[in-house]
């Protein structure tokens, strides 16, 4: 199967730019990482969190996750793509 | 206007400006300034650390001030949002609206208010005088007042 045609290079996997904010970025310890997508598969923001969870096991202390791609609020069932900027956040609370 | 900023703001000279931009146009200008308050009535407030997402914050910040400028009769708005360790009692946020009528005014300063908390990238680190410290949860009513604008009538003569 031939999924989405991501920029992938010949050095490496599509990745894309994850960003941390509030409790999430003490929970996973960093504020910003790069991030390989698996190939050939198309990856929703649902998956990409079921993923983070398995290389963040503290994020479970996180309440409810919010995610925005490329500085826009997105839904779960989001399609990631190659390059994208993630920000994964629980949700905002300034005012 | 929209600023994100961690210096203090004057909410007089934010309003006089903004009068000065609308005169003869604006018969009606509405501000709300939201401060840091104690957490509770025994458990004082000594910091606020306000956390936000650079660029995202903005852009959101425009797209609800251009949502309010569809939905009613906005000459011109201000939002000023503070970031950073804010002590007990300092000023956070500064929205005005200015409109021809009161009823465009109080609504568009209300709606952009209620839009900016559940969804503008800030987040709130509380710290306590006792020393607690803990990042604030988002209120089920904040969300609901949001939600309640949807279908809420809007650009009606006034």
């Amino acid at each position: 199967m031939n999924g989405a045609m991501n920029t992938a290079t010949d050095s490496g996997s599509p990745t894309i730019q994850l960003l941390y904010f509030a409790r999430v970025a003490e929970l996973t310890g960093c504020r910003a990482e790069t991030y390989a997508l698996p190939q050939g598969i198309p990856v929703t923001g649902s998956d990409l969190l079921a993923q983070l969870a398995r290389r963040h096991p503290d994020l479970a202390g996180a309440s409810r996750l919010r995610l925005a791609v490329n500085q826009t609020h997105a839904k779960p069932s989001v399609v990631i793509q190659a390059g994208d900027e993630v920000a994964v956040f629980e949700p905002v609370t300034g005012g | 206007m929209i600023v994100v900023q961690e210096a203090d703001f004057d909410a007089g000279t934010l309003q006089a400006a903004l009068r000065e931009r609308c005169v003869g146009t604006a018969g009606a200008l509405v501000t709300f300034t939201g401060y840091v308050r104690d957490f509770s009535s025994d458990d004082a407030t000594q910091t606020l650390t306000l956390e936000h997402y650079p660029g995202m914050c903005e852009r959101e910040l425009e797209d609800i001030a251009r949502q309010a400028c569809e939905r009613w009769r906005v000459v011109d708005y201000v939002i000023v949002h503070r970031v950073g360790a804010l002590p007990r009692n300092a000023q956070i946020v500064f929205v005005a609206a200015a409109s021809a009528h009161r009823g465009d005014a109080f609504q568009a300063c209300e709606y952009i208010m209620d839009a900016l908390k559940t969804r503008a990238p800030f987040w709130k680190r509380e710290t306590l005088a006792s020393g607690r410290s803990f990042w604030v949860e988002q209120k089920e009513s904040d969300t609901d007042r949001t939600r309640s604008w949807d279908g809420h009538p809007s650009k009606e003569a006034s």
